[in-house]
């Protein structure tokens, strides 16, 4: 996919002249900016684990075959599958196989499902798909793409949000709606397809290769239902997001919360396999009131080639906590409306680099200020602003 | 071939940044500058100052006080062409045709008011400088344009060559300590240069830690100087660790410093960097701060930086208010003697 940084500027200057767009993401910056200090504050031991998780990172980044092979060992243990995607085209192919058409699919939210276009893929196969994070369901209703990467439809405002529930769920809602009603509305929406549901797909915050645990850290309470009441559970997610252990995986989801300013999590999450039962005659069973089968497929589109790239290979670091976007000046004009199709701010203009190519990255590196704030919070000491900047020379190479 | 019809049509409001990042190249190899001028511009102020052209500790400005006003001018003249409906097909054209120097002669013309605060910006740093008792020599055919607009837009293969030919002139002097004036220099020269420039690995320091360094011997009027907030530039505050230094020197200078939101290491820029890029985006930020400035609660904004000045100056005049914006060296130059 080409990206043309004019093409970019003139959504942003839609952008920035629509006062509903502006007024949402200042509001949710102010809510959101410089929050990871005040939970580390609260919460010293916040630092002892990231800087557990950033050496976990590097150690796996470094050694990753070795860990997507343990990872594949400790899967099959817990009789669970791993399936791997080198790209897109792979990944929809084998997701298509296992989910096959006619069915009812559940998301929980998923940045690397968009970046793969797996609902729209799923859908165009007959199958009925439904996002439940209820700011990813809005970006569903409304067609768009997630504006935060833990938080999709920060540029919603609450008039625009309950517009979208009643013309699109036909929900009925109060002429001036609180929150909670729109909450209420979707909770009533969701409930029967929960039910009804035939396969469940997740992300990870994070793969443990020694246990092949999957661990998903969330607040709404959807991941649980999604990972736990359909028959089929399908997790996808990047090779990044692998680490050595159980331990270290934890402690990336709790460290993502933190630097996502949403400390404690409500709810950590996580599954070593289908569930199962030995409770007659100590004999197992496999599904038992959650999923019967459970798969993890492993992406790598762009992934592996950034690890030998000097100029990308610290981002594969990334948790995406989206702290660096709250931080960003740019971003707080543009939302994603800077970073790329699916990623943004300055982890996204990078991620658009590992994902769709160093071109495409470069255009978007042009609208960075070089102001290094986000290489200030960022929990995994990437160097974001001089990674940016190395995809400017690319562009400028160009003249 | 030329573009087709819907392609120019698709960016008809747009800049087309290429054409700029061409511009910017080669009028710097013409002439050193970013935009056309004589050479003369970085050094006039100077004139009438009984300045040594030869020291152990060097000034070496970089040209950014000076130019500007004229950057000033050529942003403000690509934010109506951003407006207008011609703006990527002039400029496109004007790269084409290679009409570049006629182009900028029309846009480049700062007003005398803006060119006078740049003087007095100078010429307050160095009676600074010398009421620390720093003996300050300024070899003027040395001093030019220290090329940090192409490093920060990747133009690196230009940027090697000027860096190269900047510090072969800065080591021909042969001075200990090369004192710079604004952020984005002290950043380049300190930290940049060695990367590019083999060997090059001089002492650099900005005016204002060494008039921290020697801020016993500085004089200044006794009584409250009022209530200013200090909008930290980002190079100072997060590349380069220059937090305390302005902090110490205002408030030796009878200011009460008043910290706004976003200060200090997580300062917020001024929208610069990308004003010739995207120049209604980059007004946008400078808004945002200047906003933010101004809700801190202060008489007089202090800036550190050129780029700062210019773009929140802007931005407040977009936003229709009127406030008291000075550069440091103007804020502590006014406040010097018994």
């Amino acid at each position: 996919m080409s990206i043309m940084l004019e093409k970019v500027l003139e959504d942003i200057y839609k952008g920035l002249e629509d006062p509903e767009f502006s007024m949402a993401i200042s509001r949710s910056v102010s809510n959101a900016e410089g929050k990871h200090l005040r939970v580390k504050e609260s919460y010293p031991y916040v630092e002892d684990l990231r800087l557990r998780v950033l050496e976990a990172k590097k150690k796996a980044l470094e050694n990753i075959d070795y860990y997507i092979d343990q990872l594949a060992r400790s899967l099959e243990r817990n009789h669970g599958v791993l399936h791997i995607a080198r790209d897109r085209d792979e990944a929809q192919s084998l997701l298509g196989d296992l989910v096959g058409s006619g069915k009812l699919v559940i998301f929980s939210k998923s940045i690397v499902a968009e970046e793969l276009g797996l609902r729209e893929y799923l859908e165009s196969l007959g199958n009925q798909v439904w996002e439940t994070d209820l700011g990813q369901l809005l970006i569903q209703l409304e067609h768009g793409k997630p504006m935060h990467t833990t938080a999709p439809a920060i540029h919603l405002t609450i008039e625009k949000a309950a517009r979208l529930v009643r013309e699109k769920l036909g929900a009925e809602l109060p002429s001036s709606p609180e929150p909670e009603d729109i909450v209420s509305a979707v909770r009533r929406f969701l409930r029967e397809i929960y039910y009804k549901a035939d396969v469940g797909i997740s992300g990870a915050n994070a793969v443990a290769a020694d246990t092949g645990s999957i661990v998903l850290v969330e607040n709404e309470g959807n991941i649980r239902l999604v990972t736990g009441y359909p028959p089929i559970h399908i997790a996808v997610t990047g090779i990044e997001k692998i680490v050595p252990s159980l331990n270290d995986a934890i402690s990336y989801a709790l460290v993502q919360a933190a630097y996502a300013g949403l400390f404690p999590p409500t709810y950590l999450n996580v599954i070593s396999g289908p569930s199962n039962t030995a409770d007659i005659e100590h004999r197992r069973v496999y599904g038992a009131h959650g999923p019967r089968e459970l798969h993890l497929i492993l992406i790598d589109n762009g992934r592996r080639q950034a690890l030998l790239d000097p100029g990308l290979r610290d981002h594969l670091r990334c948790i995406r906590c989206g702290r660096c976007q709250w931080e960003c000046p740019v971003w707080h004009h543009t939302a994603n409306k800077w970073g790329g199709p699916t990623y943004g701010g300055p982890m996204g203009v990078l991620w658009t680099a590992i994902t769709l190519g160093k071109e495409a990255g470069a255009e978007l590196s042009m609208l960075c200020l070089g102001c290094a704030r986000c290489d200030e919070v960022c929990p995994m000491e990437i160097p974001l602003s001089s990674l940016i900047r190395g995809l400017k020379r690319v562009y400028s190479s160009k003249i | 071939m030329p573009p087709s019809l819907p392609a120019l049509i698709g960016c008809r409001y747009l800049l087309d940044v290429r054409s700029i990042l061409r511009i910017l190249a080669d009028n710097i190899k013409r002439t050193g500058l970013p935009v056309p001028g004589d050479p003369g511009l970085l050094t006039s102020w100077s004139t009438g100052l009984d300045l040594p052209e030869k020291g152990d500790v060097i000034l070496y400005t970089g040209g950014l006080y000076q130019l500007l006003p004229y950057i000033e001018e050529f942003a403000e003249y690509l934010e109506k062409l951003e407006g207008g409906k011609a703006g990527g097909l002039l400029l496109k054209a004007a790269g084409k045709l290679r009409r570049l120097a006629s182009l900028s002669k029309i846009v480049v013309r700062p007003s005398r008011e803006r060119l006078e605060y740049s003087r007095q910006v100078l010429v307050s740093i160095v009676e600074l400088l010398k009421s620390a008792g720093v003996e300050i020599a300024y070899p003027r055919s040395v001093d030019s344009y220290s090329g940090v607009l192409l490093y920060d837009m990747g133009l690196d293969t230009v940027f090697k060559e000027h860096a190269r030919k900047v510090a072969e002139a800065l080591e021909s002097v042969g001075a200990k300590t090369i004192v710079t004036i604004d952020p984005h220099t002290t950043h380049v020269l300190r930290k940049v240069f060695p990367r590019y420039v083999e060997g090059f690995a001089p002492t650099v320091k900005s005016y204002i830690e060494v008039l921290a360094e020697n801020i016993d011997n500085l004089q200044f009027k006794q009584g409250d100087a009022g209530r200013v907030v200090i909008h930290d530039p980002c190079f100072y505050a997060r590349y380069e660790d220059i937090i305390d230094e302005p902090r110490l020197l205002l408030g030796k200078a009878g200011y009460t410093v008043v910290e706004p939101r976003r200060s200090g290491r997580m300062t917020y820029c001024c929208g610069g960097p990308i004003e010739s890029i995207a120049p209604r985006l980059s007004r946008r930020i400078a808004e945002t701060r200047a906003r933010e400035l101004d809700e801190a609660g202060g008489e007089i904004i202090a800036t550190l930086c050129p780029i700062c000045y210019s773009n929140l100056r802007r931005a407040y005049r977009g936003l229709g208010l009127e406030r008291d914006i000075q550069d440091l060296s103007i804020l502590l130059y006014r406040r010097l003697g018994p």
